[in-house]
């Protein structure tokens, strides 16, 4: 599979004002198996990007395509279909049932289109330093748990393209190498891409394919 | 995937009022609506045999309205009305009732002492309900089979006894042989009249055709004679069409041939509006559970868009959320039909069980219907939910 950007403009950007970008206004493929690094200052648009791509928002010039299909004409179903098997996602604002509890939270994840047997949830969770938050409720879990939670549920379902919006900012160093190093062997484990976007560089991305936006 | 999973993100135990009214809703507009389906069918049913119709027609005799004005004119149909009589697309067919043209006296020879002045009339064998095989006329034939009618006989049994006269059955009155003369130029011509039927249906004393072709051509020289009155032949005598059409012209059509059919009408048409209050409930009913699932898609909002962003598709969703409320539905629409089934025992049971014509069971299409409401009752469900999802997705 392949995400391709066509000259991409988000719709209340100026387009003289993107010319510096290395993915506003430009043709661009992210494939299979590479990983992508997007670093870009807060209000660049990097959410903005990463919600064009998974099909939340259509407020764009330009084309986006999934291999040579332009996501525009997509209907829902079809994104869902795409959303279980292909394409995964940690959301910024990480986006769970507040009301559901921690294991609750992943496993309707999993039940969607199961990669993993349930007990891996625990394994990760406990990787992850959640393992004995399983059964609490979500609202009562801090910013950190939460992006744990929220980076677990995005593993649980096969994919071919991660897509990572800002997926520690509530993690202190620790947290985040064992995250990386958990979302690393799953997508190695895969053969998928990430395409990591976030304020400034990584380590883990260091040699790698580093985009500005 | 399974519905239990995300039962707990709806908030289904919201509104249960208007979610239970919209079931007893449901239920008694199901419960009209296949009751009066079923009084329809058994209502054609017990009227049917009562109708003095022949294969699904009504034959009916129109005469024109005598008045003070065209009293003693010619009021007689002639060709161009019987053609457009004909034309009209709720008559199938027209016979005119072609009466003598001579005088004839019948009397009872020498058994009864009865003598009368009669008139003969022929019609189209078609239009006699029953026509015996002994019913055929041919030249030099002294014998002339009629078909009596039965209210006339009613009226001689009436009047019989002040006179003297003996009564007489609809088999003893096949036995009596009427002299009938014939008067004309030529003279008086004696016949030997046999009734060889009876009819409900015509008001007249029947001969063969071809005894009233060749009798009015022999003693009155007419060949060809306009008739007073024509028999017509309608799949349906209460068409309004047909009444308008017979008023326009200032026919007189024999209301009374078609009660059965009037009284069916009227029934049918109460039934009928019951049925569509019936509808209507059931429409309103629908109409109440979709409410309920739209206040509970719109309290459950955040919870399914999260769900379709995750990636569950909203035609699963609309499928899923549509199934749950399927055994109740079924629930409903089976206590409807147990209803009408112990409605319809009832019915049958306690004022028709001696007649022994009506089914306890019921009717096909009563069945049919109640499974098609089932049916859109889980769809229309279905489509509102998906449209929902789709507006929030």
């Amino acid at each position: 599979m392949q995400i391709n950007l066509k000259e991409i403009v988000p719709s209340y950007f100026e387009r003289n004002s993107v010319t510096n970008s290395e993915i506003w206004g430009k043709t661009i493929s992210f494939d299979e198996g590479s990983h992508i690094h997007i670093v870009a200052p807060s209000g660049s648009g990097k959410t903005s990007l990463i919600h064009f791509i998974y099909g939340l928002r259509k407020d764009y010039s330009g084309t986006l395509s999934y291999d040579d299909k332009n996501i525009a004409n997509f209907s829902l179903d079809l994104f869902s279909s795409f959303r279980q098997t292909s394409i995964s996602i940690v959301f910024q604002d990480m986006r769970l049932f507040a009301d559901q509890n921690v294991r609750q939270n992943i496993e309707i994840k999993r039940q969607l289109a199961p990669y993993h047997p349930p007990e891996k949830i625990e394994e990760m969770a406990n990787r992850l330093g959640i393992g004995n938050k399983l059964a609490r409720i979500t609202n009562s879990c801090s910013y950190g748990e939460k992006q744990r939670i929220a980076i677990i549920r995005s593993l649980m379902q096969p994919f071919k393209f991660l897509l990572l919006d800002e997926p520690f900012s509530n993690l202190d160093d620790n947290n985040r190498a064992k995250a990386m190093e958990l979302i690393a062997e799953e997508c190695a484990a895969r053969k998928a891409s990430m395409i990591f976007v976030d304020l400034k560089e990584l380590d883990f991305f260091a040699g790698q394919r580093i985009l500005r936006l | 995937m399974n519905y239990k999973n995300i039962q707990s993100l709806l908030s289904t135990s919201q509104n249960k009022l208007s979610r239970w009214i919209s079931y007893f809703g449901l239920g008694i507009g199901v419960l009209l609506l296949l009751c009066s389906m079923q009084m329809f069918v058994n209502i054609k049913h017990l009227l049917k045999e009562n109708n003095p119709r022949k294969n699904g027609f009504d034959f009916i005799s129109i005469t024109k309205v005598i008045t003070n004005e065209n009293m003693g004119k010619d009021n007689s149909f002639k060709e161009d009305e019987i053609i457009d009589l004909k034309a009209q697309p709720t008559i199938e067919d027209v016979a005119p009732l072609i009466a003598n043209q001579y005088r004839v006296k019948g009397s009872a020879g020498n058994i009864i002492p009865f003598s009368t002045d009669l008139f003969l009339e022929s019609i189209n064998n078609d239009f006699i309900d029953s026509v015996p095989p002994a019913f055929r006329w041919h030249e030099g034939q002294t014998d002339i089979p009629i078909i009596f009618s039965s209210d006339f006989l009613e009226l001689y049994n009436v009047f019989a006894p002040s006179q003297d006269l003996p009564q007489l059955s609809d088999k003893t009155i096949s036995s009596i042989n009427i002299v009938i003369e014939c008067y004309g130029p030529q003279g008086l011509q004696k016949f030997r009249g046999n009734v060889v039927g009876l009819t409900e249906r015509i008001n007249s004393i029947l001969v063969p055709k071809s005894f009233m072709d060749w009798s009015n051509k022999y003693f009155s020289g007419v060949t060809s004679v306009n008739p007073s009155r024509v028999f017509i032949k309608t799949r349906d005598a209460n068409n309004p069409d047909l009444l308008t059409y017979v008023q326009q012209k200032n026919y007189h059509l024999n209301k009374d041939k078609t009660k059965f059919g009037r009284i069916k009408k009227l029934l049918q048409s109460i039934i009928s509006g019951l049925g569509l209050f019936g509808v209507l409930v059931i429409l309103l009913a629908l109409m109440l559970f979709s409410f309920y699932l739209q206040l509970m898609i719109a309290k459950s909002k955040d919870n399914l868009q999260l769900l379709l962003t995750l990636g569950y598709s909203p035609n699963w969703l609309s499928k899923t959320m549509a199934s749950t409320w399927i055994p109740v539905y079924i629930g409903v629409v089976l206590v409807s039909i147990l209803l009408v089934f112990v409605l319809q025992f009832a019915f049958v049971h306690f004022l028709f069980a001696e007649q022994g014509d009506l089914s306890y069971s019921l009717h096909w299409t009563v069945l049919l219907v109640a499974l098609l409401l089932l049916f859109l009752s889980i769809y229309s469900n279905y489509r509102m939910v998906k449209k929902e999802l789709y507006k929030i997705g």
